[in-house]
């Protein structure tokens, strides 16, 4: 059984298609990384599952039932862009009140736990209004999970935070993955993301244009052989001559795509008179993963 | 792997139970909520307080608006089309301001967000709807309670006669705490309807609590054919008056108790079929 599967998604705002057709399948138990440019249609599908929008057309599904189902519903946590705390009101109150509409019976004890899992203590007693972002983001979170959810949906909670809030939404967002919850996650943070998705779905112009597990992606990533010499700029030219996709990278290295060895770059470079000083292989990560992807759809 | 999962499903009694908690918790922790108490009763005092007073500058005694204090709580008989203010302002203006204290407490839900982290959960609308007008007529049936009590005080500061019937004074005191959930219902659908305009919400609000559309068309049929208003809400409000009988308490519960479903169902098929936030 698959915890979402979301059929021919459509969604228009007045003249604005935001969602053409949009299909996606998150398996039970995945941490599923959503990503997509901004407008894209990521936050309109998240809104469409959690039931704040209409759909225009298609179906969602959430564990075989619709997604307006009470039983399927009592068993989502959501954070949608940030929570929907009263300001003046404790983030102590502000759980309770959100327990108290969940019906959950050890309230206290219940908001105890998730307070403990995002870290927020020591925080329970301030005013929701006087907590910074992180502190904010994490009790979206909290919220999210009160009620012991099957499924989390999460609207970029780590983006916008600062380093150290990001390094405790890591920790928070890891402790969420052993839970064993399915958890969408949408984000731009895709380093952070890489480190914890099982499966991925790449959503471009209201479509979703590639859905793939995590040891899909590996398997997709390419393998390049980085290298660094005195002359770059003819370094450059002449392995652009042999190999079909050179470039530069941000470190001032040069990266060559299609080699199948570094032995055979080094030879290369070295029967044309020049010296490498430092060479490795490696794999491009999701986010370069995604900028390719991006850029054979442009 | 195959994967089963069983969900409760959670009754609709849990559900109400759990929302209606946490509404009359906001209720009764938001200052708002005291401040329109303190309306209701103010306003009958100051009416009271000032009818008659000397005007310092001719030295004139304005003409008092009531004699009898209860007035001040309803008119003597149904005035449907009324031809002094004295006629109008009664008991009926707590559901002016009973509006306003809606459209605030409703749209700080949206505003906070509140609506948004309800509707992700089991919520449902017809819940919601029922929960805001539940809490929302507790609050002006209380605000109509202050407002008796700043009548009975002021007119007994200020020396009125308190004379009439006990019984129909209590059936329209009742009839009229009655009507608040009516009116609340109403309040509740038209802040569904304007849920992103706030000012259009509050203004809508006060401009039906006015009962004006109802004044204009008992303008045109006169009082003695007026009481084919009493269908409506404000209708019903005026024909809780100081001649009230018990099937005025009858048609105030008929007619508050219809258009309570009424919006109910109006509202909750505008929450499914819109986008909430």
């Amino acid at each position: 059984m698959n915890a979402i599967e979301i059929k021919g998604l459509t969604k228009n705002f007045g003249s604005k298609q935001a969602l053409k057709g949009l299909n996606m399948t998150v398996p039970v138990g995945a941490i599923y990384g959503f990503i997509g440019e901004n407008g894209s249609g990521k936050s309109t599908t998240e809104k469409l599952m959690c039931g704040l929008l209409v759909p225009d057309g298609g179906s969602i599904k959430l564990y075989g039932k619709d997604y307006r189902d009470a039983e399927v519903r009592s068993h989502v946590g959501v954070l949608i862009e940030s929570p929907g705390c009263f300001p003046n009101y404790s983030v102590w109150n502000n759980m309770l009140l959100q327990a108290a509409n969940l019906g959950i019976k050890n309230a206290e004890a219940e908001v105890r736990k998730v307070l403990k899992i995002v870290r927020m203590e020591g925080a329970a007693s301030n005013k929701f209004k006087n907590c910074s972002l992180g502190m904010k983001q994490r009790i979206g979170i909290a919220f999210a999970l009160l009620g012991n959810p099957k499924l989390l949906i999460l609207d970029e909670p780590i983006n916008g935070l600062d380093v150290d809030g990001m390094r405790i939404m890591r920790e928070v967002l890891a402790d969420i993955a052993k839970l064993g919850c399915t958890v969408v996650i949408s984000s731009h943070v895709l380093g952070e993301l890489e480190k914890i998705a099982t499966h991925y779905g790449i959503v471009r112009g209201g479509k979703m244009i590639k859905e793939m597990t995590a040891a899909e992606l590996e398997a997709s990533c390419r393998t390049y052989v980085a290298l660094q010499t005195k002359e770059m700029n003819r370094a450059k030219a002449l392995l652009a001559c042999k190999y079909s996709r050179v470039e530069e990278d941000e470190n001032g290295l040069l990266r060559v795509y299609d080699a199948k060895e570094p032995e055979e770059i080094v030879q290369y470079l070295y029967d044309n008179g020049i010296l490498i000083s430092e060479i490795k292989t490696a794999k491009i990560g999701l986010e370069e993963y995604y900028i390719d992807l991006m850029k054979e759809g442009k | 792997m195959k994967h089963e999962l069983r969900f409760e499903s959670p009754s609709f009694g849990k559900r109400l139970k759990g929302m209606l908690g946490v509404d009359f918790y906001r209720l009764f922790h938001t200052p708002m909520y005291y401040i329109f108490l303190a309306i209701a009763a103010l306003i009958p005092a100051l009416i009271l307080g000032t009818t008659g007073m000397t005007d310092p500058q001719t030295g004139v005694a304005t003409a008092p608006l009531y004699t009898n204090a209860w007035n001040a709580i309803a008119a003597d008989s149904p005035l449907y089309a009324f031809s002094n203010i004295g006629e109008y302002a009664n008991m009926n203006m707590v559901f002016i301001f009973g509006g306003i204290m809606v459209s605030i407490f409703i749209g700080h839900d949206y505003k906070s967000g509140y609506v948004k982290q309800l509707f992700t959960t089991h919520a449902k609308k017809q819940d919601y709807m029922m929960s805001k007008t539940i809490t929302c007529a507790f609050a002006m049936a209380c605000m109509c309670v202050t407002y008796l009590l700043g009548a009975v005080v002021a007119g007994l500061l200020v020396g009125m006669e308190f004379s009439g019937n006990v019984g129909s004074i209590i059936i329209a005191i009742l009839s009229k705490m009655v009507m608040s959930l009516g009116w609340a219902s109403l309040y509740t659908f038209l802040n569904v309807i304007f849920r992103r305009y706030f000012g259009v919400s509050i203004a809508s609000s006060f401009f039906f609590g006015t009962g004006l559309p109802i004044i204009a068309i008992g303008m045109i049929l006169g009082n003695n054919l007026g009481s084919v208003l009493n269908i409506f809400l404000y209708g019903s409000s005026v024909y809780a008056c100081l001649s009230a009988t018990p099937l005025t308490l009858a048609v105030c519960l008929v007619c508050s108790a219809a258009w309570a479903v009424i919006y109910n169902v109006a509202g909750t098929q505008i929450l499914s079929k819109c986008d909430v936030y």
